[in-house]
């Protein structure tokens, strides 16, 4: 079962290789470095990365990002294909040091908030302790600089995730639009909705909600100062009484 | 040396107890102590505007400063003496000023060079082509750098009369390579050697042009290349364009030499020559971008 899950954003920004010579957003960095040290301060035996990706399909565990897709220049390569979301995952993992077992989930981009669920519950289920970082974003169309430009609708979606996130209501995540989530380019849906799955999994199959288990959030980081909504966030099972 | 006649391995340039190696594009700012030199004559003539310029070239990230007292072309004529009472005691309030400060004198004159080396000159940028044999020597005395250059076998200060040549890039490349051996042979260290085509010196506009489309010759041979360009007539044939209307056709000459591979920029505008060179150093891969954010959000 799950022991603790985090949400982390999938900038490519992320890796610090990419901004040149200035660092960008090293506080968003530091609050992901922060999340995935909790999850490994739960002694997961094995850590689950899940992210959006062409199709559903498990990869390599030792598949890194091939930077040098986004910067040629820095002439690192890495997995070619490996979705950036779990590529970002795989460095953040690396980052605080992690050498333990580690799998490497992509979600379908478009898939079903039904099929994430139950992708979520299956992974709950590989070993007795596992911990799930969930790599997506929020909406690209936040700020008329934003990548996909303005869209109106896009605030509140992602005040809605996070809110979901920290109230621990994964019912809330699993209802999230996904023809909504789509037109606002919000990556982290289909994650968001396996991260559900996976936590409601606990003592009872009754997915989403009203299991022996309610997870408590907790928000490291949410903003959008580029127009894409970022958010860091910690996820506890807290069992209830 | 090592290879073929003349040429070295590319390595750092030793100037001023500093080591500068390739890849890193150096700015050498123009101070002329002169009346009448030929961009804004007399801008600096003055000391304090001399000091000012110095205390502005300086900010805007310029690596070497370059001081002349003497300007290119023919006119009145300017003695040894003279030349030395314009940019010697100068030369000694700059390097007191900023002891960290790679400071050039343009000069051709070994007497000159000499009393520059006694203020605290680093490096004797000889324009005229080694016409005065003796300078090499001084550099050598002092364990200063100096600059190879070809003008055509033209006296100092006097204009080229129709030359022309077979192949002009073999002329300048045969010329400042002998050069750089004759510097080696009087005992100048090689690290502290750099050629120079001299664009306009001993040279039609078309010349200038070869010598620009050609500079991948001269930074094959492994010595530092310097381009001397900076609002010169040739670009202002080129575009048929004023004095004051050469900046941009200066920096596209800047660009090209630069992604050629050549690493002193001898410039009157110093933060423009930075922007250019930091953009073909990022198109060349020796520097990244300052920020990158654009797609990666």
């Amino acid at each position: 079962m799950i022991v603790r899950a985090a949400v982390c954003p999938s900038p490519p920004l992320l890796a610090r290789d990419l901004t040149g010579r200035v660092d960008v957003l090293p506080e968003m960095r530091e609050a992901c470095a922060r999340a995935v040290s909790r999850l490994l301060a739960a002694s997961p035996e094995v850590v689950v990365i899940t992210g959006a990706g062409p199709a559903t399909a498990s990869w390599d565990p030792d598949g890194r990002l091939d930077l040098s897709r986004y910067a040629p220049a820095l002439r690192t390569h890495g997995k070619p294909g490996l979705p950036l979301s779990l590529g970002l995952g795989a460095m953040l993992l690396d980052m605080v040091g992690h050498t333990g077992p580690r799998r490497l989930q992509a979600v379908g981009e478009g898939a079903p908030a039904s099929e994430c669920v139950q992708l979520g519950a299956s992974l709950a289920g590989i070993a007795p302790r596992v911990a799930l970082l969930a790599v997506g974003d929020g909406s690209a169309r936040r700020s008329s600089a934003a990548p996909g430009h303005l869209d109106s609708r896009a605030a509140a979606f992602d005040a809605s995730v996070e809110r979901a996130l920290h109230d621990g209501d994964m019912a809330a995540l699993v209802s999230l639009d996904r023809e909504l989530a789509r037109d606002l380019l919000a990556t982290g849906r289909a994650s968001w909705q396996v991260l559900a799955g996976a936590l409601a999994n606990g003592d009872a199959p009754d997915v989403p909600r009203g299991g022996a288990t309610v997870p408590v959030g907790e928000i490291l980081y949410a903003d959008a100062p580029f127009g894409v909504g970022y958010l860091v966030a910690v996820l506890e099972p807290e069992r209830i009484s | 040396m090592s290879g073929k006649a003349g040429t070295r391995e590319p390595g750092p340039l030793v100037l001023h107890g500093r080591s500068f190696p390739p890849g890193r594009p150096l700015v050498m700012a123009i101070v002329n102590r002169t009346p009448d030199s030929f961009y804004r004559p007399g801008l600096t003539w003055d000391v304090q505007a001399a000091l000012d310029r110095v205390r502005q070239v300086v900010g805007e990230g310029a690596d070497i400063l370059d001081i002349g007292g003497v300007p290119a072309k023919p006119g009145g004529e300017v003695t040894a003496a003279e030349e030395i009472r314009r940019v010697v005691p100068f030369i000694g309030t700059v390097r007191a000023a900023y002891p960290d400060l790679v400071i050039s004198v343009d000069t051709w004159r070994h007497e000159v060079g000499r009393a520059a080396c006694e203020a605290g000159a680093d490096l004797l940028n000889d324009s005229w082509g080694g016409w005065d044999p003796e300078l090499a020597g001084v550099a050598a005395e002092y364990d200063v750098g100096l600059v190879c250059s070809h003008a055509g076998g033209l006296p100092p200060r006097t204009r080229p009369f129709r030359v022309s040549y077979q192949d002009v890039m073999a002329e300048v490349l045969g010329h400042v390579l002998g050069l750089a051996e004759r510097a080696v042979r009087a005992g100048v260290e090689p690290a502290r050697i750099v050629i120079d085509p001299a664009h306009d010196f001993g040279k039609n506009s078309w010349h200038s042009l070869e010598i620009t489309r050609r500079l991948g010759e001269m930074t094959a041979t492994g010595w530092p290349v310097l381009l001397s360009a900076s609002h010169k007539d040739f670009i202002g044939e080129t575009l048929g364009a004023g004095i004051e209307d050469r900046l941009s056709g200066s920096l596209a000459v800047t660009a090209v030499a630069a992604w050629l591979g050549a690493r002193i920029f001898r410039a009157h505008n110093v933060t423009e020559t930075r922007q250019a060179l930091d953009v073909v150093a990022a198109l060349r891969g020796d520097l990244f971008p300052t920020r990158a954010v654009r797609g990666l959000a």
